[in-house]
């Protein structure tokens, strides 16, 4: 890590790992303030720990995206549909 | 709706020095259905609100529950009681949001009923996530090469048996903000708890998922 920015993380005045950690998926969704964001930015630019911790992350979250396919009935809201008019007041079309 | 009580260990609140989270908003097109005529009773409205809206939300109830027929007859009785319960929706929310509320939790009293157990308890959940001391990383995290696992449909069957292995409520966030892409405070609505509780749970979800497919996808050290 650059000197000044392990000086800045000692003192507290810029984010530790722990911090980083600790706010990840805010960063990695994108609802951190810009300031923030660039302080993370800065220390995951110079720590491989959190580099590889946050490539991991995100390798995680898009193959959980594309693993979990699901097939939809074909007649779906049809079935719904004909639940309803047999249990509940509903007439519909 | 039953409150769903908030974990001891998420409210401790997590600081960053002098800023704030910024916050999401909910908003997002409702599609055609007219919500007035709905509330009036409407059943053309109400039809369209169930073609509409149905695959989506099956989909969501089908990754809780790991069972596609007893998704399907949850997915009848949750528009059997937003129809039956129209009147008490108070625009609070959107109205998509508080039909998911209603499946979420017929969904999960399904799971409660047939006893299917995930694996992992919550302490374990909190055990998966990274160590720290002196606010840096105990143990360096080894480069991950998820390829040394050629098949794709193998790297899928990991990741589905580690989600499937996440307590339910952890799951079940993971599913509405990962894979469905619901904002946080969508999540918060749907589950009746805070925003920031659906974070801490979404990134301890993600920490445990990323723990558990570590061994496997850890790239070997050159020879
Ligand atoms: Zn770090």
């Amino acid at each position: 890590m650059k000197a000044l920015t392990i000086l800045k993380t000692a003192l507290g005045l810029a984010p530790g790992c722990k911090k980083v950690n600790e706010f990840l998926a805010e960063y990695v969704d994108g609802e951190l303030d810009d300031k923030t964001r660039m302080q993370f930015e800065d220390h995951i630019g110079l720590c491989g720990c959190c580099n590889h911790y946050l490539d991991q992350y995100k390798t995680t979250i898009s193959m959980t995206k594309e693993t979990m396919e699901v097939n939809v009935p074909s007649q779906l809201a049809e079935h719904t549909l004909t639940f309803l008019r047999k249990n509940a007041d509903f007439s519909g079309s | 709706m039953e409150p769903t009580k908030e974990k001891e260990s998420e409210q401790t609140a997590r600081q960053l020095p002098d800023s704030e989270v910024a916050t999401t908003t909910a908003e997002g097109a409702e599609g055609a259905i007219d919500l007035e005529a709905l509330l009036a009773g409407d059943e053309k409205a109400f039809e369209q609100l169930v073609i509409q809206e149905s695959p989506r939300l099956f989909r969501v109830i089908v990754r809780i529950l790991g069972d596609d027929d007893e998704a399907e007859s949850i997915l009848q009785e949750t528009y059997l009681q937003a129809y039956q319960r129209m009147h008490t929706f108070r625009k609070e929310s959107k109205l998509t949001t508080w039909l998911y509320a209603i499946g979420i939790n017929l969904a999960r009293a399904s799971l409660r009923k047939s006893r299917r157990l995930s694996s992992l308890e919550d302490q374990e959940v909190e055990k998966m996530q990274p160590d720290f001391n002196r606010g840096m990383f105990v143990e360096t995290p080894g480069a991950w090469d998820p390829s040394k696992i050629t098949e794709l449909s193998d790297r899928q069957q990991l990741v589905r048996r580690g989600i499937e292995q996440l307590p339910e409520d952890y799951r079940t966030i993971v599913v509405l903000r990962d894979i469905e892409e619901y904002s946080t405070d969508e999540v918060a609505q749907m589950l009746d708890i805070s925003s920031g509780a659906v974070r801490v749970r979404l990134h301890r979800a993600r920490g445990a998922l990323r723990k558990l497919l570590d061994p496997h996808f850890r790239r070997q050290p050159a020879e």
